[in-house]
């Protein structure tokens, strides 16, 4: 795409693209801690023990029934309440980090600041309780045939689960998952409400400056159609090696 | 597909559409549509015990409604949406401390000034002193306003926020999250006042720009202009202009400011 | 935690400036989901069919329209439907309608997906069965094909219209005076007091759509419990 695309001037081009890196980055870092909450929580939910299962069953009804908008709002505006002070000053001074040898400088950053936290916080909660939901479907998905099957040959309970039936929930939940990403990249232009420099933020900005308001929404549009799009792709190219190793059928 | 669909609405888009004069709509709709602020005291907010939009600017709209013997119908909006609110033809007139700007009058028209502030600052006691401190600062903007521009422009070290409204920026503030906030000083004058702690915090005194206020008018509607300029200059001559600016900053109020300026000292059309 | 600042506004978040101004609130925040629900209930229905019985460019045409609405953010859908189609059309659309639109499209092109899915899980054999009976190919969908799949589909309606209730949350960026946009009115105004105003607007959310999650929960019954199609 040339800077200069649709007539906007590159430097309002340049602070969309820097929105989209924030929305990339935002909702990345989001999905990953949100799949390893969502493993969790979904281990909580499965378990017999109502000391896990009642929280995990408070958890989903209350993250899954309640806006995002407004999860996003308490967690920005009641943040200093909840998180510990230190936590909070050392949040709201920006840090540099720099990686180096010897002297030298490879890498330098500005580590992301309290809205972006709070955002990450909100995404992340919010997406953890649908992805722990997912695995659940998916492990739910795996015929009974399947565990039977497994302790006729002798296996403990616990290996015929992790080697017999996670194996296939993973792969029934694969497409959800993804779905779940999309909805995350989708959901973070909800954190431009609390000042995330994302790329919604950033398509306001260049409409505030330069009026253009097709050229700016036109362009942050067709950059998340083209995230949610290559995620997309990603899973279709990945389901077809699938049908490739195992042939048709064996899985869907 | 999406591409063919986005150069189609801008094709659209420029061929633009036709329609009547604005002013003869709005008679003929018996309503007035103006978009105001809703978190912003003096100017526009929600009272408590009403439930409905008060301030300066709604008791301007008020005026004009009255004369033109139609019914005012108040629609909330933040800084961001106010061009857009007009542009789109969502409202007829914006009076949300809505600042002239040459930029702005190439999209929409604007009414002869009917308000005078200049950028400020808030910021906890001690913190800000001089303009020259600010390249160093993570201050809080509202979207879409000039004072955000204006900062981008004139101290590019600052680091800046934008929020949707100016109290979001004040939490922020008030979290940390920023060192100062600007906003017109008016504005910041009335956020103060109803700050539950508002010995801690302060407006310095310095101002980094002067800011005239005028009514927001669709683009190209001369009748409607003239009609708006004309209801601010008897306002101003009647004495209501006057008592408009006393119910709201005079000296009886919780944000006393003497009134510098008055409708006709500039004409900026 | 003190609540006072939410008991003294207990009317205007429940239901708005009504009865001496529009009706806004949490009675807002129903009444827009009862229409976008309603809506996207009708145009997930008829683009499901279509797409379950279309074949060839149609069949492609559609999936890339239906993608669009899948992959734009609802904030964008609802900023280009404000503040841009207005423009194109040459008349304004009233705010309420186009959130009502926004959301009725988004949640219709998902649900279109769950209605084809749906019909298609019905097996070959009750086409085969509907058309040496002789029926058309529309009659065998209407009498037999559809009533069949509505209850596998039934779990996914309802967990749309959960979704659809959250995101009239979204409203608040046009300035819709819904549950979300009021809260921040008062949360503004009070300024001291974010966590206990917005505590209690999550559970107003929390009893609509809980109510809505247990119905969505007792439909499934011992059939598989679908996830949730889509969130926000």
């Amino acid at each position: 795409m040339s800077l200069a695309a649709f007539g906007l001037a590159p430097i309002y081009v340049e602070w969309l693209l820097w929105g989209f890196a924030v929305t990339l980055l935002l909702s990345a870092s989001a999905c990953v801690a949100a799949t390893l909450g969502g493993v969790l929580l979904c281990a909580a939910r499965i378990s017999p023990l109502a000391v896990l299962h009642v929280p995990a069953r408070i958890y989903l009804g209350v993250f899954r029934n309640t806006p995002l908008l407004v999860q996003i709002f308490f967690w920005y505006f009641a943040g200093s309440a909840i998180f510990p002070t230190p936590l909070l000053d050392w949040f709201n001074n920006p840090h540099t980090v720099v990686l180096g040898f010897g002297g030298q400088t490879w890498l330098s950053f500005r580590l992301p600041s309290f809205e972006f936290w709070a955002g990450f916080t909100a995404l992340t909660f919010y997406t953890t309780a649908f992805i722990a939901e997912e695995f659940r479907a998916g492990l739910r998905a795996v015929p009974a045939g399947q565990r039977e099957g497994g302790l006729s040959l002798g296996l403990s309970p616990a290996l015929v689960f992790f080697l017999v039936v996670v194996p296939q929930a993973a792969r029934h939940a694969f497409a959800p998952l993804l779905g779940q990403y999309m909805n995350a990249v989708k959901n973070s232009s909800l954190t431009m409400a609390i000042g995330v420099a994302e790329l919604s933020y950033a398509s306001r900005q260049v409409e505030t400056e330069t009026f253009q308001t097709f050229e700016a929404f036109g362009i942050a549009t067709v950059l998340y159609i083209l995230a949610v799009a290559v995620i997309e792709g990603t899973g279709e190219l990945v389901q077809r090696r699938r049908e490739k190793k195992y042939g048709r059928g064996a899985l869907s | 597909m999406k591409l063919g669909a986005l150069v189609l609405l801008a094709a659209v888009f420029v061929g633009g559409a036709a329609h009547a004069d604005r002013l003869d709509d709005i008679k003929k709709a018996g309503v007035l549509r103006v978009a105001a602020f809703d978190s912003n005291p003096p100017f526009g907010y929600v009272d408590e015990k009403s439930r409905q939009i008060v301030g300066l600017d709604v008791d301007y709209a008020k005026a004009f409604a009255d004369k033109l013997g139609v019914k005012l119908e108040l629609r909330p909006t933040n800084p961001a949406n106010r061009i857009p609110l007009l542009t789109s033809g969502n409202v007829d007139l914006v009076l949300a401390n809505f600042t002239i700007t040459e930029e702005r009058a190439k999209q929409v028209d604007f009414s002869v000034p009917y308000f005078s502030s200049g950028q400020q600052f808030l910021a906890k006691k001690g913190v800000l002193k001089s303009p020259d401190q600010l390249n160093s600062l993570r201050i809080g903007a509202d979207k879409g306003t000039t004072n955000e521009i204006v900062l981008r422009r004139d101290f590019p070290g600052a680091t800046i926020i934008s929020y949707d409204d100016t109290p979001f920026a004040f939490t922020a503030l008030r979290n940390g999250n920023v060192q100062a906030i600007t906003q017109d000083g008016p504005k910041l004058v009335g956020l103060l006042a109803n700050v539950p702690d508002k010995e801690n915090y302060e407006i310095p005194e310095f101002t980094i720009s002067n800011d005239y206020i005028g009514v927001g008018i669709p683009k190209g509607e001369k009748r409607l202009v003239e009609f708006v300029n004309e209801t601010l200059t008897e306002l101003e001559t009647a004495g209501k202009a006057q008592a408009i600016y006393d119910a709201w900053f005079g000296p009886d109020t919780k944000t006393p400011l003497p009134r510098l300026f008055k409708i006709g000292d500039k004409q900026t059309n | 935690m003190n609540f006072d600042v939410v008991l003294n506004n207990l009317p205007y978040l429940l239901w708005g400036a009504w009865p001496q101004g529009p009706i806004g609130g949490a009675a807002l925040t129903v009444w827009l989901s009862l229409l976008s629900g309603v809506a996207s209930a009708v145009i997930g229905l008829v683009l499901g069919i279509w797409l379950y019985m279309s074949r060839g460019a149609v069949h492609s045409v559609l999936i890339l329209f239906l993608g669009f609405f899948r992959a734009i953010p609802v904030l964008m859908l609802i900023f280009w439907t404000y503040f841009l189609l207005p423009v194109v059309l040459g008349f304004s659309v009233p705010e309420l309608t186009t959130v009502v639109c926004a959301l009725a499209l988004i949640g219709g092109a998902y649900l279109a997906h769950s209605v084809a899915a749906g019909l298609r899980s019905v097996g070959g054999g009750q086409w085969e069965a509907g058309i040496s009976l002789g029926l058309g190919r529309w009659r065998v969908l209407w009498l037999i094909v559809l009533p069949q799949s509505l209850r596998r589909m039934a779990p996914s309606f309802v967990n749309q219209w959960i979704s659809l209730i959250k995101d009239t949350s979204l409203a608040y960026v046009i300035g819709v005076p819904e549950l979300s946009f009021v809260a921040t009115q008062v949360n503004n105004r009070a300024m001291v007091y974010p966590a206990e105003i917005f505590l209690f607007v999550a559970f107003v959310y929390f009893v609509i759509c809980g109510v809505l999650d247990l119905v969505a929960t007792a439909i499934a019954g011992e059939a598989e419990p679908e996830a949730r199609t889509r969130s926000v």
